[in-house]
Order: C-alpha cells, then structure tokens, then sequence
C-alpha cells in the first residue's frame, strides 16, 4: 500500500520557477494496476520518481507500508529502490556491455538471489518474454520491441512489490506496445505487483484498473 | 553487492568496451615504459659520468701508502675488475740547462691501455711500451723544458746527479689540472729507483659496491688508504645524488600528469556512461558498490597496462643496454668525455620498480573523481538530463 500525502515538487530552470507537483495526495492498493496520465510536463514522471525514491519531494509523504520513503537516507533508499522496485523507462537502458542473461541476472545478483534459483528466474522470464535463444545477445543486437521486453524482465526478475514504467510504450509501434501491457498486467496481476505507469497513450490508458489525471502538477481527475 | 560479482562487472566493462580501454591502457603503458626507459637512462647517465671520471686514470678506489712487501693481488677480490699498480717518486728532469721537478709515475702500460684512458689524450708521438726507456710527459712540462717528441731527458733527484736518460715517446694533455701538471709517466723497466711509494687503481665491475669493497680492502692491508672514487670527487657525487633527486621529481610530477590524465579520460569515459550509471542507480546499487566497481576497473586496467609497460620498458632498455646510446657528437666537445660518450641504459630495482607502482597508486587515486561525481548526482537527474 501506497499513500501519497500532499507532496509538493518545484524546479527552478532556465525557463523560471515551474510547479512539477502541487499538494498531491493518493494512494495505490497492492496489486492494483494505474496510469498516470497527462500531456508532457504535467508532472506524471516527477511522481513516478518521488515514489520511486529517484528524488525527494519539497513538501509532503510518501508513506511504503507505513514507512515514509522520504526521510530515508542513502542506503535505505537504494535498500529500497533495490528490493520494492522495479522501473521501466521510456528507453530500454540495458546495460551495453551485457548480455540478456546477465542484465536479468543484475537485480537478482543485488539481491542475494544466486544460484540454481537464479538460473530458474532467468530461463523463466526469457521463456515468459519469448525471450528463449537470446541470452547470449548483446542490447546492441537486439530490435527496439525486444530490448523493452528485457528491461521489463529484468524490473521483474526479483519480484518488486511496486513497478513503475515511464512511458514504457512510447519507444514501440502500438501492437507490439499492446502485447507488452497486456504481459505486464497479467504478470503483476499474478504475482500481487502495484503497477504505475505513467503515459499518454490513450490506448494503454484504458487498459489499467485506474486512471489518474495530471495537469500542471495538479491532480485533476481520478478514476 | 559481492565483490567477486562486482569484480567480474568490472572485467566485462573493461573487455566489452575495449575500445575505451586500449586508448586508457596506452596512456598508462606509455608513461609506464617511458618512465622505466629514463629511470635506466639516469642510471646509465651516471655510469657514464663515473666511467669516464674513473676511466682516465683514478679507478673506483685509489690505493696508497701500499707496504712494498704486500702482494697486490690480494686486492682482486671478487667485484674487481682490475687491480693496477704504480710506483711513484719525485724526481728532477733537466735539458739545456732547464730543470723542472715530476711525480714519476711506473707504470705497466699494457694493463694501463686495457683498464684506462689516459693514453687517448696523446697530443703528440704515443703511449708508452713495455720494457722501453721512454717518458710520457705532460704537454705543460714538455713546453717548458722545450722538449718534443723523440726529444731526450736526464732524470735525477739533484742537478748532475743523472740516474737515467729518458726518450720522450709521448706527450699528453687532459684538460684535468692535476694530471696535467707535473705528472710523468714511464714503463716499470725504465723507472730508476728501486723504491718508490706504491699506489692502486681498482676498477670494479658493474653493479659491484664501492663502500664495501673499500671497506675489505682496509680489513686486508690495514696499513694502506684506500679512498673511493666518492671522497676523492665529491662534485661528481653531488651531482649523481642530485640526478637521482631530479629522477625522482621528474617520476612523481609525470605521473601526477599521467594521474590527472587518466581521471579526466576516467571521467570522461564515466560521462559517456553515466546513464548506465544511473540505469544502476535506479536499481539500487550503493554508492559503496559504485566506488568499488569504479575502483576495481581503473584497478584492473592500470594493472595490466602497468604489467604491459613494464615489459616494454624492459624490452627497451635492453635493447639500449646492447647497443647503447652514442652521444659522441654531442660530447666530443667536452675533455671530460675522455672514455666514451656512449650511454648505456641500465636496469636497477630503482628504475624499474617506482614506475608501475606509481601508475597503480596514481591510478586508483585518479578512480575517487568519478566515483564521487556519481556518487553525487541523483539518479533522476542522471537519466533526465542524459
């Protein structure tokens, strides 16, 4: 369980004082899956990042199982990035100078997870993510559609409690972007995953359980 | 994070981008094998520079005062290349009515061409033979008793008193005060006296030490002084101490370049990566993992690029060490240069251990730049703003 107590984000740029996130509140339930949606700079990856842990909110909680993420320091933040999350980005950002195997083999490594059970997990999600034969290839290698299946196996290798994705579709033509979800959604339906995408692809928007709209750092419509 | 994973994450970066890594190593490798190559140079400079000092005449350790009964061969002990020996006495030399007062010095001069150099310095006729009655004089005293080559002269300890008539086969100029004043030389056969205070030039081999020869030496003939080269050209070793405090200097000030190098390449190859960086960061790696991984690939690559310099370092200078290094043009100026102008390169512990060393310590220090860059930057900064 997830609750966001009104978290506020504020930038100073180039182009002045700009509002990422004003005085926000939610939650999320565990396994439920939400979109983030909203038109570019409306603060939808500024959140994902506070509940990610990836930067600290101005003002406000972000409560994880009753612990407040942002009082964390820097060991129990990558503690928690390490063990609750899992992140998917717009781009694949696999690791170039390994292989499939072994960037699905990174987040198990990191936690503790060796062995003939690390084995397991990875032939199993190359398997899940038709993904077979491809162990051995470098990122370099590999299509774009492929690539993103990867970085999706590899947010889930260690079975993250929440998963974040920042546009994971934006990079990929929409069937192949379909199919993906849809493997995601089953995916983190089956293992109990709180999933938080963030998009405006109208598409994929209709596919989760819940919908969250964001407008200049404020929230405008939940669903 | 384990670090034999962290190890092995470290050995793919390195391999898999082995673009980056050769034109790294080869900074390293560079400044390493250079290093060692000058090192040696240094060393083989000061060879050179106590070669031909010693060369001329003196040897490594002047003996005098020897007792005539002792037998000189003692003093070939091992480190000793050659022993000479020489008899000395003053005496007068006179012709035309001109006197001038020398330290005759007998000589065997077939050993004294083969261990010395003073028979290059000839300005006119030759070196001495053995068995001949025949002087070696100075160019200075020559000029003063008007004498020339083929010229002769009487040798007495009093005007008059004629011990032996001298040819003169040769005359000599140094360029060195106390070898050009005074000083003559004739073989043993010829030398009038039956006495004579007995001197030792011993030249040692290469590599072999001076201090504790001299030290056996004076453990062997109790009676007689021995000085090493150090004491009876103290200029020469200030200059040697100081080449050795300019190597040093030089050592450290290149790979303090070398190091600001390496972290401004290292850091530029982390910018390049920074968004696998911060790929890792979103994973949570820590910043202890993130120093370490940083560490152990600078590690690795100085290791290996240090190990590679190295050997062609050591390749070079055995190379040099055959052949040498021929600056007789550029010397051929200088009188001091009276052995040879060849330098040969010489590999000491000094020369070859500093330099690896060096560029694994430099190395590793120049591996706390990026990390703490990276340990700095957010992880959403790093992928929103690469």
């Amino acid at each position: 369980m997830i609750e966001i107590l009104n978290v506020s984000k504020n930038y100073t740029s180039g182009r002045g004082h700009i509002t990422a996130l004003a005085d926000i509140s939610l939650s999320f339930e565990k396994g439920q899956s939400s979109v983030l949606a909203g038109k570019s700079g409306s603060g939808k990856t500024t959140l994902l990042n506070c509940i990610g842990a990836l930067e600290k909110p101005d003002n406000g909680k972000i409560l994880c199982n009753g612990r407040d993420i942002c009082t964390f320091n820097q060991k129990q933040r990558a503690l928690f990035q390490r063990r609750e999350i899992g992140f998917v980005f717009q781009a694949a950002n696999l690791l170039p100078w390994l292989t499939v195997a072994e960037n699905l083999q990174f987040p198990l490594e990191m936690n503790g997870i060796r062995g003939k059970e690390q084995t397991r997990r990875i032939s199993g999600l190359l398997a899940t993510f038709g993904l077979a034969g491809y162990d051995t290839a470098m990122p370099g290698e590999l299509s774009g559609g492929e690539a993103q299946r990867v970085a999706f196996a590899r947010a889930i290798a260690h079975k993250p409690a929440l998963l974040l994705a920042d546009e994971p579709t934006a990079s990929l033509d929409s069937a192949t972007g379909y199919q993906l979800i849809q493997l995601m959604l089953s995916l983190c339906a089956d293992q109990r995953t709180t999933l938080i995408i963030a998009t405006h692809d109208i598409e994929l928007i209709e596919m989760t359980d819940r919908k969250i709209y964001l407008k200049d750092g404020h929230l405008e419509t939940k669903i | 994070m384990r670090l034999r994973y962290i190890l092995k994450l470290s050995f793919l970066h390195l391999v898999r981008s082995w673009r980056s890594t050769i034109v790294l190593s080869v900074m390293v490798i560079s400044a390493v094998a250079s290093l060692i190559f000058l090192a040696s140079l240094a060393i083989g400079t000061n060879d050179a520079m106590i070669r031909n000092s010693i060369g001329l005449f003196s040897g490594h350790i002047s003996g005098s005062d020897i007792p005539p009964r002792i037998d000189t061969e003692i003093l070939a002990v091992q480190g000793v290349e050659h022993v000479l020996v020489r008899r000395q006495q003053r005496f007068l030399l006179w012709t035309d009515g001109i006197f001038e007062p020398v330290l005759l010095m007998a000589v065997n001069p077939l050993q004294e061409q083969q261990s010395t150099a003073l028979w290059k310095k000839t300005v006119a006729g030759r070196y001495l033979q053995p068995g001949e009655d025949g002087i070696y004089l100075n160019q200075e005293t020559a000029a003063r008793l008007h004498l020339s080559v083929g010229g002769w002269v009487h040798l007495g300890t009093f005007p008059g008193d004629i011990l032996k008539t001298l040819t003169v086969v040769g005359i000599y100029r140094t360029g060195i005060s106390q070898l050009d004043q005074g000083l003559a030389f004739c073989p043993n056969e010829a030398f009038p006296s039956a006495e004579g205070l007995i001197t030792t030039a011993s030249f040692l081999q290469e590599g072999s030490s001076t201090d504790e020869i001299e030290q056996h030496y004076k453990r062997l003939i109790p009676s007689g002084k021995f000085r090493a080269w150090t004491e009876f050209m103290p200029d020469l070793k200030q200059l040697i101490d100081l080449n050795f405090v300019c190597m040093a200097i030089v050592m450290i000030l290149v790979f303090a370049l070398v190091s600001v190098g390496i972290s401004c390449a290292f850091l530029i190859f982390t910018l390049k990566n920074l968004r696998e960086h911060g790929i890792m960061k979103t994973m949570g790696i820590m910043p202890v993992d993130s120093t370490l991984f940083l560490i152990c690939q600078i590690g690795m690559l100085t290791l290996c690029a240090a190990t590679v310099g190295m050997v062609a370092g050591v390749f070079a200078v055995i190379l040099f060490a055959k052949v040498g290094i021929d600056l007789t043009s550029l010397t051929s100026h200088n009188q001091y240069f009276v052995v040879s102008g060849v330098i040969y390169p010489r590999l000491t512990a000094v020369s070859l251990l500093p330099p690896p060393v060096l560029a694994i310590i430099f190395g590793l220090a120049a591996a706390l730049w990026p990390s703490l860059y990276i340990n700095r930057k957010s992880p959403a900064d790093i992928l929103r703003t690469v």
